[in-house]
Formats: structure tokens, C-alpha cells, sequence
């Protein structure tokens, strides 16, 4: 890509669409619920739009939005509407889809991530809040089949649209811009983040322009992509593709185009025979919302620690490279994972390795997140205890995690490590219990006297020095005899 | 701001009949053309007002920040949203072939 | 008297003294329907069943003496723009045909409650869209004080049922006059609520900014009653106001000695027939003479309220009306190959002539390049009507005019014309933009037809404008005038 990259500057702008996390929907009271109920079984008269329905708005549906909004660095105007913005599609019920046009929540925000190490910002353009469509199900592609089916469960399900500026030069910003926005919804608890079924949704509008001009060229939109790899995948082929385009000396046409990821390409959809016109106004169903400062700082005053701060504490705390910590911090549960495993005990390095090794390697093959697992932050700590210790090889650590991983349960395997990592022979402990007995005369004396609390002060003395492998029980039985 | 009125096209009406999704057959472009253009010269008034320094009222009432709490309702039981419609299949509403 | 000529504050009595029961009363408007349905063709569905299902429940509870209400066991007809439960409900329009919806409109809801009787839906101008009930989607309504005359509009089967004797009240609604107007040439009590006073959840939607459910009634009394019981704040229409209701019999006798009413000068509009003008010059002076004090007030931007509607009101109801695609109910199209050409089929055969105009005209106000000019220009003109409005009221305690400029004209005087049909609502547009409340009530006949003074109150004084309109009627007679329908024998 490099050759062609000193040629032509790759501009991509991305807008993202965000199911925000509610138990209702955007106007009204049907479950969000869509991926599991029956077809058409969320509906009420106002998601399938019936006649004389009106909408209301859900208040945490909008705070979700400032509150994005705010984690994106975003202004809020104190005045926001919805508005009608008016097209047909069998997908949506009334004809219209109620969104924000010239007034939405929040404006001109940033956010800051990085690739490989070198720091970017992409401007944001706005963000705000509309209602999801219903969803059209057909046999193959949707131009070629004869009859489509509806089903409404998911109209009206609240939906926030992340709107770029075209700061993105190439494939790669664009996806780590999408992989750090989706922590930062998910760290906020306003979406899932699951692109696989659509909650989180990914367009971009990708141009080309010569190297140094300042003015965009003709914009391609780029639909369906609906991972990371596709979207890296799509953009590349859009820029070699746009490329061949205006090497040949050709014109490029602004369209929509569909990225097929089986393919590997993408596939102009149909063009419009006009320009899409779509009569925005006023919604008047719905009362216009002066956005308080107050309101605005009760939110802000709710938002969790971001994952750039984290990062950086991560950093600064732990000692971690600021590439490690950036991965761990890439999802909230992640980097939760790894503080608890610190908390425990376990060191933070190790810990941090261990959850960007191994654990991940084998949660990356499984399409599992780290929440999923059975392996919690106590199993991680106990195993690294004993790995710091010297019980365990490296080698038998990584075949007890693999182990700990696959069971239901990690506890078995955890106490197999323990029992073979172990010291449990009477000679081996001899030496120890000896050590002991002379280092706290004080002790043995006390317990002499009867003070069975003396007993446990010797034993953990004894679990000290063997740096936690020595058996307790024959530890307990050595020293009664020993002292006696 | 453009000059809107008398000159409606037919060509006009055709898009605008499209934009609407109404059906039209050339007979009633005409007579739309005719009638809406009557219409446009009426509503032409409209310019009489001197409105440079008056607000839009888009919504009449004074109340703002009219929102529910996020609770799930009841939703239709099953069959009642499917019950009207003209074409279906199993638990979905049935459209024709969406190609233009 | 039969019992179908009482007015609901009679029939409620005589219901509690156990005098009638509601299924005598039901039945007696029943049968009047039945006699005399034919001639107005009010109705577009009759619910016989349910009606003596409600009444019979009605008597029960009047028997037990439990929770009776004042519209308890009283028989009412619905405006086809009501949604109701199972029943069919079209918007006099087509494209609806065979619609049943699976819920009820708040104002349905709470008459349920109160224990009242549904008749039936009533025959409207498709989606409340006329001044003359000629654009119903299935037929005309022919007005009871002469046949081959227009009810008026858009309310017209509710307007010629009430002033038939086929049902006791109605309820209409109200987007640029179409309660007040055929209240007015039916000899009826029609009033708009203001804005936000009464639920729309379950009103078809016309054009959603200016929409208002109210009563149709024999007389004031039960006109306030009405308005009463669908009155107040619902959680689920975001534009119902949370005001308080206040109790509007409580004031309605109260008189209007020493208030101050204006008569704006604008509202003696061009083309005002002499005997129209002539009623309303001496129904202003009997106000007088109760004790009001008239002024001459202006409300100079009158002239512009009917363009701004015109495009307002067809802006949001293309809008409003796009959900009516043949997919998920109502009428859908045969014959067509893909879904856009299923879409364009549907809605040229689903929609009547003044119904596609109105999309067109709004769509076209809409759309990109003349928003500005039409679309936002209509809704500052708007600004300036609420201001014409207040400031009278800084003067003046309610406004009087005519309601109508001309009495009932004949089936098909203005059908080929749509703006002399549009000019018919010229006086009662200024109410629903300026986000007030207006009522109409019966003062006088003009060649052998009604003729309605039209009183507009500021914004949420219904009981202003009840009061008044109250303190008219108790001094005249017009209200008792029956159409020849009424005596028909039944
Ligand atoms: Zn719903």
C-alpha cells in the first residue's frame, strides 16, 4: 500500500451506528430484547407505526447519548429536537424515521487513539440519536429475491450515529478509530459492542485526493462491514480499487458500494435515479429538550474512567509499556480482569502478560470475550503464585492454564499444580521447621505455655521461607513433635 | 430564497408525486400541475409577512423535556400487530421484490 | 319528545332517577338511525352490538348506584379518526378500509370509563382533510336542515348525527375548523380545545401540530361535560398538557357582566354572506346587553393564517400520512411487480383527490430548495398569529365572530374548485395556529339554515369560552331549533 499511498492521500470518514443499551425501546415501552423474541412479538402500535400511535422519549436513551457524547470530548448545546427525516422502505413503519438533523445532542468532539504506538486524533463531527429500523430477511442477495419478510422487533430500538470528520488516512487508523470507540462505548455501558449482529454498525466514506491537495475528492460509501478485518479489508480494497480508477485515467462516481467479505470486495449498490430528498423537519410529535448544564454535569459527574486515563495509570501504576497497557485497556472487562488479578497478589507484569499471551490466544480461537471465561482473576493469581514461587515450570503453568481454560471449572486443575508444586517430604520440611524453631524462641515458648495462636505464627514463618510450598499440615504435625 | 409560485412544472409534479410514492398517470399531472400552481399563487400571502426578525414556532406548547422512564410495557399480544396485514408469512409481514 | 332529542345532562338524570334505562335510550337512537341513517349517511359503521353490550353494562351499573358518571349509559358517536378497540376505523379513507386496530385512543379509553355507549364511527372528510365532508373516501354527508346541503367539514358525520338525533353527542376533530364549521351549519355546539388539553394518542393523525379531539353537542352544558370526561394530561402523547382540568361546570353560569370582548375586524371577511354577518352583528349585541362591554380589536395577520396553514398542516400530513404503503394493513394495491411500484399503485388507488393534493402540496413545501420559503416561512407567519392572539388577549377577555362565513351550500358548489373550498375555513384557522381554544354555538338561521357564533378564548380558558358561549345560549332560543330530521318519525 506504501507505493500507491505517496501518491494519492486516502481521506476516510466513519459513521458509526451504536444500539444503545436500554430495556426499552427508543418511544416506546416494547422490550430491545429483538435477537432472541419470536418475529414481530416486540411490537406495539407505535413500533409498527400504527395509525394515531405516538412516540415517547425514553430519558436514558438520551443520557446515554450526552453521555457518549461527553466520553467523546463533545460540546452539548443547551437546545436539541428531533426531527422526521422522510423515506419508504418496507423496514420503517412510518414512512419516517424520527432523528436529529440541525439540532442533535452533541457537536465537534475528538478522540484520541493510537497505531502502533503513534498517536492520532480524529475529529468528531456529532452524535446523535435516532431509531433503529426493522429488519428485512430475504433468500440471497436483496436485489435478486422475489418476496422479502419483515419483522419489527428491532424498530424503534434506540440507536446513536457517531459521526467522523474525514481524519483518517488509511485502513489501519480506521479501524483502531472504530476498536478504541467501541471500548469507550462499551467502558461507558451505553452498547455491547457486538458487530457480528449489529449492534454496533460501521460506514465509511472513503475518497482519494492527490498528495498534498487540500480539497476532498469524489466519496465512495462503503456499507456492510461488520468487523475490524472487514472494515480494514474493505478500505484497502476501496483505496487500491479507487486507485486503478484514476490511474487509468477514469472518473470516479459517487455511489454507495456493499462490502462482500466472502468476496473480498466491494459492489456498487443500485444508484438512486434522483437524489435522495429527505424533507427534514421539526418532529411535532415530540417537545423540544433544553439540555441543562445541570443535567449535563450530573451525567458527565457518572461517567466511569475512560479507557485513555486507564491507560496512562496503567502506565504509570503498574510499570506496564504503554502498548501492553493499551491492549489491556482495549475492553473495560479486560482491563478489569488485569487490575482484580493485581489486587489478588499477582504481579502485575506476569499478569499482564499472561492475559495479552496466552489467555487471549486461546479466547481469540474460541470468538470469546474475557467476561465469558470460566478462568477468573483469582484462578490467574493463584496459578502465578505459584509459577513466582518456583513450584511450577513455565511449561507445567502453561499446560495447567490450558487446562484451567477448557474445564468447566478451573479449581481442579489449580489444585493439581499445588499439590505437585508441593513440599511435603518430612526431610525436605525438617530443615525448615529447625530454621524456624531457632529464629523465634519467643513463639516456641508461647506455645509451650499453651498458646495454640503461637502454633499458627510458627507455621506461617515456615510458609514464608519455602515461599508458600511447603505442606501445612505436615508443617503443624513436624513442629508439635519438634517442640514437645 | 427561490421564486416558488406559477412556475410548478409538470416535470415538478412528476417528482414530487415520486417523492410521495402516489401514483399518477399524465392526465393528473396536468390537472395537480393546474391546481397546485392556484394553490401556490394563494399561498404566496405567505411573503406579505414581514418575518426577518420572527422565531419559527414548531411546537406550540411550552413544555420541554417531556421523557419516560426506561420500563418495559407490554407489548401487542401475538398476532395482533400481524392481524391487518394484507400479506403475510408465518410471524412476518410479506413484501414484493424490493428492486427498482 | 322522544328520548333521542334530549341533550346528556336531561338523559343522565332521568338515567339515575331510573326513569329510562340505557338500553331504552340506546335503542330509541338506534332506531332513529335506523329511520332516518339512509337520508344523512352519517355513519360509516353503526356498532349496534357493542352499543346495547355498553348499555346494558351502563344499567347495571346505574342500578348499583356504582361510580356513575355523567356520561354514564349516554350514547355517543365517534368521529372515524378515533381508533376503537376491534372496531374498524378508516379515517373515512380507503386506504384503511377493513383496519381494525389493536388498541383504543385515550379519549375512547376514558369515555369507556365514564360508562358511555359507542354508536358508531362517523363519516369524515378522508384523514379530517375538508370543510364539506364531500372528500369521505365511501360517501357524502348530507346535512339535516336540507339534504342536498353540505354538513360541513371535516366532522361532518358527527355534526349531522348530533343534529339528526342519531346519537346524543359526538366527538370530532378539529385541525383548521373541522368541528367548529359543521357544528355551525348543523345548529350544534362544537368546541376546539386548545392544544395539549385533550390526548391525541389514537387520533389518526391529520397534521399533528394542530390536531384536537373535542365535543359535538345539542348545547353548552353538555358540551362542558364532554369536554369534561377526555380532558388532561396522558403520559403517552408528549404534547398533552399537564395542567390542571379545572371543573368547567362550576363557572359556566357565571355570566359575562363586566367582561370585555373583542370583535376582530379581520373576521368580517370578504365574501361574508349579509344574513351570516347580520346574525352575528345581533348575537354580539345580545352579549352586550348581558353585560359585556364590546371593543373592535385587530388581528392584523389574519390574511396570512390560511397560506401558512396550507402549508403547515400538508407539510406534516404528507408526513403523516406516508406509514399508508399497503404493507403492514389497510388497502394494498394488486397487480404490481416490485414493492415501489406496489407502493405507487397503493396509495394513487388508496387515497382520494384532496388527500393526494395535500401530500403533494406538503411534500413539495418540504423538499429541498423551497423548505425555507414555504415550510419555515409558514411556521414564523405561525409566531405571528400566537402574537396577534396574545396581544388582543391583553385587551380583550375572548374574541367573537362567525364561525363560518357562509351557511350549509350545496352538495358539489365547491368540489371543482379547491380553494374556494379552502376559503370556507378562513375564521376558524386563526384558532388552531394561534394555539387557542374556540367554541362555536348556534345563534340564529339564515334562510332556514344555522348559523354559529364562534367565541375563542386564550389558550386552556375552555371555561371562558364555555362561560360565554353559555351566557349567549341562556339568552336565546337557537340552540332548541331541531332539524326537520329530528322529527321524522321514527
Ligand atoms: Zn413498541
Amino acid at each position: 500500500m506504501s507505493a500507491i499511498a505517496t501518491k494519492y492521500e486516502v481521506v476516510v470518514g466513519l459513521e458509526v451506528h451504536a444500539q444503545v443499551l436500554t430495556q426499552s425501546k427508543m418511544f416506546c415501552g416494547c422490550s430491545t430484547d429483538y435477537l432472541t423474541a419470536p418475529p414481530n412479538a416486540n411490537t406495539c402500535p407505535v413500533c409498527l407505526g400504527l395509525p394515531g400511535s405516538l412516540p415517547v422519549i425514553n430519558r436514558r436513551a438520551v443520557e446515554a447519548t450526552i453521555r457518549t457524547a461527553l466520553a467523546l470530548n463533545c460540546e452539548i448545546p443547551e437546545f436539541s429536537k428531533f426531527d422526521r427525516k422522510n423515506y419508504f422502505y418496507p423496514d420503517l413503519p412510518k414512512g419516517y424515521q424520527i432523528s436529529q438533523y440541525d439540532l442533535p445532542f452533541s457537536r465537534r468532539g475528538h478522540l484520541d487513539f493510537d497505531v502502533r504506538g503513534a498517536p492520532c486524533r480524529c475529529g468528531i463531527t456529532r452524535v446523535h440519536l435516532e431509531e433503529d429500523t426493522g429488519k428485512l430477511l430475504h433468500e440471497g442477495a436483496i436485489h435478486e429475491a422475489q418476496s422479502s419478510l419483515v419483522n419489527f422487533n428491532r424498530s424503534g430500538v434506540p440507536l446513536m450515529e457517531i459521526v467522523s470528520e474525514p481524519d483518517l488516512r488509511s485502513a489501519d487508523e480506521a479501524r483502531e478509530y472504530v476498536m478504541r470507540l467501541r471500548a469507550i462505548l462499551q467502558y461507558i455501558g451505553v452498547n455491547n459492542g457486538d458487530m457480528e449482529s449489529g449492534q454496533l454498525r460501521c460506514d465509511a466514506n472513503v475518497s482519494l485526493r492527490p498528495a498534498g491537495s487540500s480539497e476532498l475528492g469524489t466519496k465512495v460509501e462503503v456499507k456492510n462491514m461488520n468487523s475490524f478485518r472487514a472494515i480494514h479489508r474493505a478500505i484497502e480494497y476501496e483505496v487500491v480499487r479507487q486507485t486503478e480508477v484514476l490511474d487509468s485515467g477514469g472518473r470516479l462516481t459517487q455511489e454507495t458500494r456493499g462490502w462482500n467479505d466472502a468476496r473480498g470486495l466491494t459492489v456498487s449498490q443500485r444508484t438512486k435515479e434522483f437524489a435522495e430528498d429527505y424533507r427534514y423537519f421539526p418532529e411535532p410529535d415530540l417537545p423540544p429538550l433544553d439540555v441543562s448544564r445541570h443535567w449535563v454535569e450530573e451525567i458527565r459527574a457518572g461517567l466511569p474512567e475512560l479507557p485513555a486515563a486507564r491507560r496512562e495509570r496503567f502506565v504509570a501504576a503498574y510499570g506496564l509499556t504503554p502498548y501492553d497497557a493499551s491492549l489491556l485497556t482495549s475492553t473495560r472487562p479486560m482491563a478489569e480482569f488485569f487490575e482484580e488479578t493485581v489486587r489478588l497478589g499477582g504481579p502485575a507484569k506476569a499478569s499482564a502478560n499472561w492475559i495479552l499471551g496466552d489467555f487471549s490466544r486461546l479466547l481469540n480461537a474460541d470468538h470469546k470475550e474475557i467476561q465469558e471465561s470460566s478462568i477468573k482473576p483469582t484462578h490467574l493469581q493463584q496459578l502465578l503464585h505459584l509459577v513466582e514461587t518456583g513450584g511450577l515450570s513455565g511449561k507445567m503453568a502453561k499446560q495447567t492454564f490450558d487446562a484451567m481454560y477448557h474445564a468447566p471449572d478451573p479449581a481442579p486443575a489449580l489444585a493439581e499444580a499445588k499439590g505437585s508444586s508441593q513440599i511435603s517430604g518430612d526431610a525436605e520440611l525438617a530443615g525448615l521447621v529447625d530454621q524456624v524453631i531457632a529464629e523465634n524462641a519467643k513463639s516456641v515458648a508461647d506455645f509451650k505455655a499453651g498458646k495454640e495462636q503461637a502454633l499458627k505464627f510458627l507455621i506461617g514463618q515456615a510458609m514464608k521461607l519455602s515461599r508458600g510450598r511447603a505442606n501445612p499440615q505436615r508443617l503443624d504435625a513436624l513442629l508439635r513433635e519438634k517442640i514437645v | 430564497m427561490p421564486e416558488p409560485t406559477s412556475e410548478l412544472s409538470s416535470r415538478e409534479v412528476e417528482h414530487v408525486a415520486r417523492l410521495a410514492r402516489l401514483g399518477i398517470t399524465p392526465d393528473e399531472v396536468l390537472k395537480y400541475r393546474d391546481q397546485l400552481r392556484n394553490i401556490l399563487h394563494h399561498i404566496e400571502a405567505l411573503n406579505r409577512a414581514d418575518t426577518s426578525k420572527v422565531p419559527a414556532t414548531a411546537h406550540p406548547l411550552e413544555e420541554r423535556n417531556v421523557m419516560r422512564e426506561d420500563r418495559r410495557e407490554p407489548c401487542l399480544p401475538a398476532d395482533a400487530a400481524l392481524r391487518n396485514a394484507p400479506s403475510r408469512e408465518d410471524s412476518y409481514f410479506k413484501v414484493k421484490a424490493i428492486q427498482e | 319528545m322522544k328520548l333521542f332529542h334530549r341533550t346528556i345532562r336531561d338523559l343522565h338524570q332521568m338515567l339515575r332517577d331510573r326513569e329510562i334505562s340505557s338500553v331504552e335510550l340506546t335503542q330509541s337512537v338506534l332506531d332513529q338511525i335506523q329511520a332516518v341513517g339512509d337520508r344523512t349517511k352519517a355513519y360509516l359503521l353503526v356498532t349496534k352490538e357493542l352499543a346495547l353490550r355498553q348499555a346494558h353494562a351502563a344499567d347495571e351499573r346505574l342500578r348499583s348506584k356504582r361510580d356513575v358518571r355523567p356520561l354514564t349509559g349516554i350514547p355517543i358517536a365517534l368521529k372515524d379518526v378515533l381508533c376503537v378497540k376491534e372496531v374498524a376505523s378508516t379515517a373515512g379513507s380507503k386506504i384503511l378500509k377493513g383496519f381494525t386496530p389493536p388498541y383504543s385512543a385515550t379519549v375512547v379509553e376514558r369515555l369507556e370509563a365514564e360508562g358511555a355507549v359507542f354508536l358508531g364511527k362517523t363519516n369524515c372528510d378522508e384523514f379530517a382533510m375538508g370543510s364539506s365532508n364531500e372528500n369521505s373516501g365511501y360517501w357524502p354527508v348530507h346535512n339535516p336542515w336540507g339534504l342536498d346541503r353540505v354538513p360541513g367539514g371535516s366532522s361532518g358525520g358527527s355534526a349531522a348525527a348530533v343534529a339528526s338525533g342519531e346519537a346524543i353527542a359526538a366527538l370530532g376533530s378539529d385541525t383548521g375548523g373541522s368541528i367548529r364549521q359543521p357544528a355551525a351549519l348543523t345548529g350544534i355546539v362544537g368546541l376546539k380545545p386548545t392544544y395539549g388539553r385533550v390526548s391525541r394518542y389514537g387520533l389518526i393523525a391529520f397534521a399533528s401540530s394542530l390536531d384536537q379531539i373535542g365535543p359535538m353537542t345539542r348545547d353548552v352544558v353538555d358540551s362542558a361535560l364532554l369536554l369534561q370526561a377526555i380532558a388532561g394530561h396522558d403520559p403517552r402523547d408528549s404534547t398533552s398538557s399537564p395542567k390542571p382540568v379545572p371543573d368547567y361546570l362550576a363557572t359556566l353560569g357565571d355570566g359575562v357582566k363586566g367582561m370585555r370582548l373583542g370583535v376582530p375586524k379581520e373576521y368580517f371577511v370578504a365574501g361574508m354572506e349579509p344574513a351570516v354577518e347580520q346574525s352575528i352583528r345581533d348575537a354580539i349585541r345580545l352579549l352586550e346587553q348581558q353585560g359585556a362591554s364590546i371593543e373592535e380589536v385587530s388581528l392584523p395577520h389574519s390574511d396570512v393564517a390560511l397560506p401558512a396553514y396550507y402549508i403547515i398542516a400538508p407539510a406534516e400530513a404528507s408526513s403523516n400520512l406516508a406509514r399508508y404503503d399497503g404493507v403492514r394493513y389497510g388497502y394494498q394495491a394488486e397487480g404490481a411487480r416490485n414493492l415501489i411500484e406496489e407502493y405507487m399503485l397503493t396509495r394513487q388507488q388508496g387515497f382520494g383527490a384532496e388527500v393526494k393534493r395535500r401530500i403533494m402540496l406538503g411534500t413539495y413545501a418540504l423538499s429541498s430548495g423551497y423548505y425555507d420559503a414555504y415550510y419555515l416561512q409558514a411556521q414564523k407567519v405561525r409566531t405571528l398569529i400566537i402574537d396577534d392572539f396574545k396581544r388582543a388577549f391583553t385587551k380583550v377577555d375572548a374574541l367573537l365572530g362567525a364561525t363560518s362565513p357562509t351557511v350549509a351550500f350545496p352538495l358539489g358548489a365547491k368540489t371543482q374548485d379547491p380553494v374556494a373550498m379552502y376559503l370556507n375555513d378562513i375564521i376558524t384557522i386563526p384558532a388552531n395556529l394561534g394555539n387557542v381554544c374556540a367554541i362555536s354555538v348556534p345563534c340564529g338561521l339564515a334562510d332556514g339554515l344555522p348559523v354559529g357564533l364562534q367565541v375563542i378564548a386564550p389558550g386552556f380558558r375552555e371555561d371562558l369560552a364555555l362561560r360565554i358561549a353559555f351566557a349567549f345560549e341562556a339568552a336565546t332560543e337557537f340552540h332548541k331549533a331541531q332539524s326537520p330530521l329530528m322529527g321524522a318519525a321514527a
